[in-house]
């Protein structure tokens, strides 16, 4: 177990940062999942529920960097505590872009015709799921500090991007054959796929600091080394 | 690796230290690169002043202390050996102490009572010349200029430690060691002092032992931490304050002592 601080007030602050970030993670977590469902159902109420969820992200996101603030103000935090609150800035900055990404796509699923194509729906939908597990997996080698985790999760990304590139391939081809069905729906099922693709980003984007939250170094992954 | 011998202006190896029965240093291997300011940190007892008084062999007087090791000046004299009086290694290796003790003397003489003994200086111009340089490069001249020949005592704490410097670089030494200088002094003659280390690094090589972990963050290239006699990591300062590598030195740094 980790030694505590002789300075009780700063333990409970980085405690609260903690505890801040979770909550934060969770409505993110939550964002995503129910983003992913639009993309079937395209449900308006819960795409506004993603919308509602992202206010309550934005709100998290300050009092994150406010209480980092006030930590490094007052308690001028050196080596592991240093690391940790560097790192919750910027994953907190990560989560907050996934929300939004969340709420956009959310949104835009809504609009997608019911006679859109169901195998490219599925495609959407699979894509989505892999982003959500690879958002989980991350989050959670964040707050366990498992470092083998968070690179595991960084080499799930090739994985996203192969999918994102054959379901634009396929979005594309079914444009050049002008099939009306995805002719109509324009760019937003592209702009969907980006969504998912770029919330993937975010999501190396937090490996990378979750690894430097445990090493105090930015490692240079590729991604033969977990394959 | 490639050691080069002139880089370090204090070698040491296998250092250990008893005050009769107990140990005080433990074993304690480590060199201080030429012109870096290195701090020495650690909790009370840990053996940092201790071993800092083994630098000069201020700790001979203690007669129940006994020093075994290795000790190398400019990785050739041996600091404990036949080949160097004491007070030619003090000329070399000056102490700045926790509390300013100026003679109860004039400022100028206790500038000039350093060069005097050591014979620096053959004509009172030339001593004029060291007692205001040495007060130029301490940074006190300008604010004593006037009344050289007043007491000493009469100046404020950060003066009177500054004077101390003056009177310990008016011998021009190599090395100086500082035994937790602005412990006694406010935060604004420890800018000073914390400035003036600052300036005084590209002439000589600066030992320091601090409680203030932000002064050491602040003003030292290289930081040892001590721990019960023993040296537990020693490197760049920015790395034992970002990611030192001992568990033991993280959580002295980050205050957690329970």
């Amino acid at each position: 177990m980790e030694n505590t601080h002789t300075d009780k007030n700063f333990e409970q602050k980085l405690k609260q940062l903690q505890d801040d970030l979770i909550k934060m993670s969770e409505i993110v977590e939550k964002q995503i999942e129910i983003a992913v469902n639009v993309i079937k159902t395209k449900d308006s109420q819960d795409a506004q529920l993603t919308q509602n969820l992202d206010e309550q992200v934005d709100v998290a996101e300050r009092d994150v960097r406010d209480l980092s603030f006030e930590i490094m103000t007052l308690h001028r935090p050196v080596a592991s505590d240093l690391r940790l609150v560097f790192t919750a800035l910027k994953v907190s900055k990560e989560l907050e872009r996934m929300g939004d990404h969340s709420r956009n796509l959310a949104k835009r699923a809504t609009s997608i015709s019911s006679t859109f194509d169901d195998e490219l729906i599925e495609q959407m939908y699979s894509l989505g799921r892999n982003v959500q597990s690879m958002v989980n997996q991350v989050l959670d080698s964040f707050f366990k500090k498992d470092e083998l985790k968070a690179k595991t999760s960084w080499n799930q990304d090739a994985e996203i991007d192969k999918e994102y590139k054959s379901l634009l391939k396929n979005l594309i081809e079914r444009m050049h054959n002008k099939e009306t069905s995805v002719v109509d729906e324009g760019t937003r099922p592209i702009l969907i796929a980006k969504s998912l693709e770029r919330i993937g980003d975010h999501a190396t984007n937090i490996a990378e600091e979750v690894i430097f939250n445990i090493t105090g170094h930015y490692i240079d992954l590729k991604k033969s080394d977990f394959e | 690796m490639v050691e080069q011998v002139n880089s370090f202006a204090i070698k040491t190896k296998n250092v250990s230290v008893h005050y009769g029965n107990k140990m005080a240093i433990d074993d304690v291997t480590i060199n201080f690169t030429k012109n870096d300011v290195t701090s020495l940190i650690g909790p009370s007892g840990c053996g940092k002043s201790t071993f800092l008084r083994c630098l000069n062999r201020m700790n001979d007087v203690i007669e129940s202390c006994k020093v075994q090791g290795e000790f190398l000046l400019n990785g050739v004299t041996d600091i404990y050996g036949d080949s160097i009086q004491v007070e030619t290694l003090r000329e070399k290796i000056g102490m700045v102490f926790q509390k300013p003790n100026p003679f109860p003397k004039s400022i100028f003489e206790n500038v000039a009572y350093g060069p005097k003994i050591h014979g620096l200086a053959s004509t009172q111009s030339e001593l004029n010349d060291i007692v205001m340089e040495s007060l130029n490069r301490a940074g006190l001249y300008e604010e004593v200029k006037d009344r050289m020949d007043d007491i000493a005592t009469g100046l404020s704490g950060g003066q009177q430690q500054r004077l101390c410097i003056a009177r310990a670089i008016a011998i021009r030494p190599e090395i100086i060691l500082m035994d937790e200088p602005c412990s006694a002094l406010d935060p604004i003659a420890t800018a000073r002092i914390e400035e003036l280390i600052n300036e005084l690094k590209e002439k000589y090589t600066i030992i320091i032992v601090t409680h203030s972990m932000s002064q050491a963050s602040r003003i030292s290239q290289r930081t040892a931490f001590f721990h019960l006699g023993k040296l537990i990591e020693h490197g760049d300062t920015s790395k034992i304050f970002t990611k030192p590598d001992k568990e033991q030195t993280n959580d002295y740094i980050t205050g957690r002592f329970g």
